[in-house]
């Protein structure tokens, strides 16, 4: 018991000692040309293929919300977004179009969206930040800059009554701005949703029908047709 | 020209309403204690929103219901009181006030608290509303039983 314990406590200091050694974040006083930065380290990728898990804080439930999913981006601009539990739905975008699929009693089944030019413009900003093309965002958010053990990009929306809902969006990125591992979406009242990146493939050959908006390939033929290819 | 309108208008209502379901009850899927996830489509007048339903039961008889977006938003949160009575606590641009006290709450009502209404279930976890206006199909794809914070069942204090 008093070895348990001692290792407990041990551990216990050890993570303490391991968080006083992260370097504070740091405001950055031009992030212009960090973007910029960015923006071209990030333009190398073709493809990018992401897992997600995301969790939606609310301070009224004692856990979080969970979900989890896979996010599929191609240059230049199509996006998939798949949540697969604890349901299943896909959204599909590209600049003229977005799509929305739900699986109802194991069949798929396309909506026919409304507004579909609002879920367009969130899906195409979805593909902007992860493909660091944040001067596109520039219109609709003020963007700073922290680093640190992690490199943190805040975007503040501009418009008032956007603000009112979303107070901010925080992009949580590798000290080298090679790879997106969070983001985090903060609403005025202090609850949040964090969507956490994990397994992340970059430059991968997606198969015919990945994008597809009529009927989208298998999430699961997806991912095998990634695995085998050469 | 103005039976022609009448017409169009008629066509135009027709084109959004769906035939609303006859009058039953259906036995609550909800544990005594307990959080609920749901997904739903809404359809109404011809488009489809899916929704996200977070919704805790007290054994006292307390429901309170979140409703969120894709990616979190929070469009509605609507308190239940044990005696019925409806308090709104957070509506959006998307789902009004007046149409969650009148609508969703009478639809919480009808899936989990045994009152009659316009619902079908269509299996243990699969339920369909059809009002007039719109229709409603929910799936429940989690639960967690267990009791839930009381907080969530009592009206929060104005601050």
């Amino acid at each position: 018991m008093n070895k348990t314990l001692g290792i407990a406590v041990m551990m216990a200091a050890l993570a303490l000692a391991l968080r006083a050694e992260e370097p504070p974040l740091r405001p950055v006083a031009d992030p212009r040309p960090i973007l910029q930065d960015l923006q071209r380290k990030m333009s190398t990728l073709n493809t990018v293929c992401l897992e997600f898990a995301q969790e939606r804080d609310l301070k009224l439930f004692a856990q979080p919300l969970r979900s989890e999913g896979v996010m599929l981006i191609e240059r230049p601009d199509q996006i998939r977004w798949e949540t697969t539990a604890p349901f299943q739905s896909i959204l599909l975008g590209n600049h003229e179009a977005v799509a929305q699929f739900e699986r109802i009693d194991g069949k798929w089944q396309k909506l026919k969206l409304g507004f579909p030019q609002m879920l367009r413009r969130v899906m195409e900003q979805m593909s902007a930040m992860n493909q660091g093309k944040l001067d596109a965002l520039t219109s609709d958010y003020t963007i700073t800059v922290a680093t640190g053990s992690l490199a943190v990009l805040t975007l503040t929306p501009k418009d008032e009554t956007i603000r009112s809902m979303l107070a901010s969006i925080q992009v949580k990125m590798l000290p080298d701005y090679s790879a997106t591992r969070e983001v985090v979406m903060n609403e005025p009242g202090g609850d949040f949703t964090r969507i956490i990146f994990k397994n992340e493939r970059r430059n991968v050959k997606f198969p015919p029908g990945t994008f597809d908006q009529s009927a989208p390939l298998d999430i699961a033929a997806v991912k095998t047709a990634i695995t085998h290819a050469p | 020209m103005r039976r022609s309108f009448l017409a169009l208008l008629l066509a135009w209502l027709a084109a959004g309403c769906a035939a609303p379901l006859p009058t039953r009850t259906v036995a609550s899927p909800l544990p005594a204690d307990g959080l609920l996830t749901e997904r739903a489509v809404l359809t109404a007048r011809g488009k489809q929103f899916a929704l996200n339903g977070y919704l805790s039961q007290s054994a006292a008889g307390g429901r309170r219901l979140i409703i969120t977006e894709m990616f979190g938003q929070t469009l509605a949160d609507v308190l239940i009181k044990p005696d019925g009575t409806v308090q709104v606590l957070r509506s959006s641009r998307v789902l009004r006030p007046a149409w969650i006290k009148r609508f969703i709450a009478a639809d919480v009502q009808c899936i989990f608290g045994g009152s009659p209404g316009p619902v079908r279930k269509l299996s243990e976890t699969h339920f369909e509303i059809r009002r007039l206006w719109y229709k409603l199909d929910v799936q429940i794809v989690e639960t967690r039983p267990g009791p839930q914070p009381k907080e969530l069942f009592d009206t929060p204090a104005k601050p």
